[in-house]
């Protein structure tokens, strides 16, 4: 029986392990393919012949993805810092003190996660546009706090209502303010899970497209979502250079994604967020 | 909170003057809440009511500089609007064609990773990657696998007679089908963890009593296993058709919306009739009336979904 239901378990493994690989084959394909020569690309087939990192080296000779990528981390950092800054009293006071209107301003924070952004889109680009915030990587900043805050604030007042609220009361007494235990016995317990918000914010930031596309024309304030777009070049456009771009943007958003991933499942599943 | 109460009294009477100290307790935390609720205010609720004032004005960038009052014009406009209508109707098929994918994807891999093997473990966190992958990266590995030069997925479709020489995305109807696909493929991990999460809290001690009552595998799924994911799976299927009928990423990327208006869905509509036709009130328009659509079956979902539970 025992034996039997190995097997039967080993059986189902080979399955799932297929399944997952099938359903993972387009992404495994893009980093396939940045890695093979013009050439083959244009033969098609799987298995690259000869492994090449003329795309990398091209993609990063191009001074205009490089713009991008600064811009990227300078909006990705930006938007993540403050979210965090911004959700983390939000979430202190809403796990910490009843007061009124408490549900009602955790409702409206949770609300904007499942606004979604093609709607408000063209008052949202106006308005940026009268501020003279549009093609500014500020403005892009800005309109991406929308992407992290929500979730932040939403799974951090998860984590600060599992800190018994008797180790803050001993810091009191032992003459911290209310603000001074926050700071010092909360903050350091929660610490790991405000890295996993930030970082989540971050990588939300990082791959963003249509408010970038909306607010953002000039090349210089660029972020890379709209740079790899730019690589379709009508005259001279390779595969394997969009290829590699496409690597390039992908790969910290999954491994940064991996790395807080137990952090967040439980939150994402409860509050919707856009993929 | 007696005990906190308590020591605030410590507090006060070591301190500050009672009263003043504790005013300002009680504004904490209002003072502390005040930054998040600045952020959903100015990003979040006052675009939407801005939008609502805009969908009521005459404002077409061409011919006047500033918005107008026109009242219900706009919306008159939107009833008679046949390419809106269309939109419409490709909007549904795709929102329910990719929760319907998302579903027949994200089913069986839910029940097959709910095993506790290493093997599923560590595929339960990779399978996110096509989630966390940005739109922008897998709309271009798809348009790679589909060209209709260099796509290897292209050649299978030509070999079985689905396509000629031109891509599957240049053929109106299959491409809406199959950017729709693609839609849901995005969206299948999301599906997958949070079905994972329902079926982990199913008690074994019902599989194994149903076991004893000799019920097969097929009937333990279709008793046990499907009834007690049903709340979860309506709940996520309605995220997901929300986020799926407001899409633009991966469409606008992969096909324009074209060729002709086959992709054209609505969120595609609306940044064209914005950006291209510069008419910036009837989109505010397109995308109230969409928000109006997707108040109301939200509604009528949540509603069924609470009488059948009640009954």
């Amino acid at each position: 029986m025992s034996r039997r239901r190995k097997l039967k378990d080993a059986g189902l493994d080979v399955v799932t392990l297929v399944a997952v690989i099938l359903l993972l084959f387009p992404v495994i394909w893009v980093i396939v393919a940045s890695f093979k020569p013009n050439s083959e690309i244009l033969a098609g087939g799987f298995w690259p012949e000869e492994l090449t990192f003329e795309h990398y080296r091209a993609i990063l000779a191009r001074s205009d993805f490089l713009i991008a990528l600064r811009n990227s981390l300078i909006v990705g950092l930006a938007s993540a810092i403050v979210s965090t800054l911004v959700a983390l009293p939000a979430a202190y006071s809403l796990a910490r003190f009843k007061y009124r209107g408490r549900e009602g301003f955790g409702l409206l924070i949770l609300s904007t996660q499942m606004l979604p952004h093609v709607a408000i889109l063209v008052p949202l680009v106006i308005v940026m546009r009268s501020l003279e915030l549009s093609n500014t990587l500020t403005g892009l900043a800005i309109t991406h706090l929308t992407l992290g805050l929500p979730i932040a604030v939403w799974m951090l007042r998860g984590y600060i209502a599992e800190v018994p609220v008797e180790l803050e009361e001993a810091a009191m007494i032992d003459g911290c303010s209310r603000l001074g235990a926050m700071v010092r016995v909360v903050l350091p317990l929660v610490a790991p899970a405000i890295v996993a918000v930030a970082t989540f914010a971050f990588v939300l930031s990082w791959g963003e497209y249509l408010l970038a596309l909306a607010l953002i024309t000039s090349t210089d304030v660029k972020t890379l979502p709209l740079a790899l777009q730019a690589l379709f070049d009508p005259y001279s456009f390779s595969w394997g250079e969009v290829m590699a771009g496409g690597v390039i943007i992908a790969l910290p958003a999954i491994i940064l994604f991996q790395i807080v991933r137990r952090y967040m499942i439980g939150g994402l599943v409860a509050g919707g967020v856009k993929g | 909170m007696p005990r906190s109460a308590a020591v605030a009294a410590t507090r006060s009477r070591a301190q500050t003057s009672g009263r003043a100290w504790r005013r300002r307790q009680r504004r904490l935390p209002y003072y502390l809440v005040a930054p998040a609720v600045a952020v959903a205010l100015a990003v979040a609720v006052l675009p939407l009511i801005y939008g609502l004032w805009l969908s009521f004005q005459d404002w077409y960038l061409l011919r006047s500089p500033t918005p107008e009052w026109t009242g219900l014009g706009n919306y008159a406009d939107l009833f008679r609007d046949t390419a809106f209508w269309d939109a419409f109707v490709r909007t549904w098929i795709w929102t329910l064609g990719t929760v319907a994918v998302e579903f027949g994807l994200g089913l069986p891999l839910a029940l097959l990773l709910n095993r506790d093997t290493p093997i599923c473990r560590s595929l339960s966190a990779l399978i996110l990657t096509p989630w966390v992958t940005p739109f922008i990266v897998v709309a271009y590995g798809w348009r790679f696998l589909l060209d209709s030069e260099v796509g290897s997925l292209h050649a299978v479709f030509a070999f079985l007679g689905i396509v000629g020489d031109r891509s599957i995305l240049s053929e109106p109807g299959l491409n809406l089908a199959m950017v729709t696909f693609i839609s849901g493929w995005k969206g299948t991990p999301f599906m997958v963890i949070a079905l994972l999460a329902a079926l982990k809290n199913i008690p074994d001690e019902l599989y194994e009593a149903a076991r004893i009552d000799g019920a097969g595998a097929w009937q333990r799924l279709r008793y046990i296993t499907l009834p007690l994911i049903r709340n979860t799976a309506i709940a996520i299927g309605l995220v997901l058709g929300i986020l799926a009928f407001y899409s633009f990423d991966l469409a606008w990327i992969m096909t324009r919306g074209g060729p002709g208006e086959s992709t054209t869905i609505v969120g595609i509509m609306i940044f064209q009739v914005f950006f291209t036709e510069l008419r910036p009130a009837y989109a505010a328009t397109i995308s109230t009336a969409m928000l109006l659509v997707l108040l109301i079956a939200s509604w009528l979902t949540l509603r069924t979904r609470g009488e059948e539970t009640a009954a």
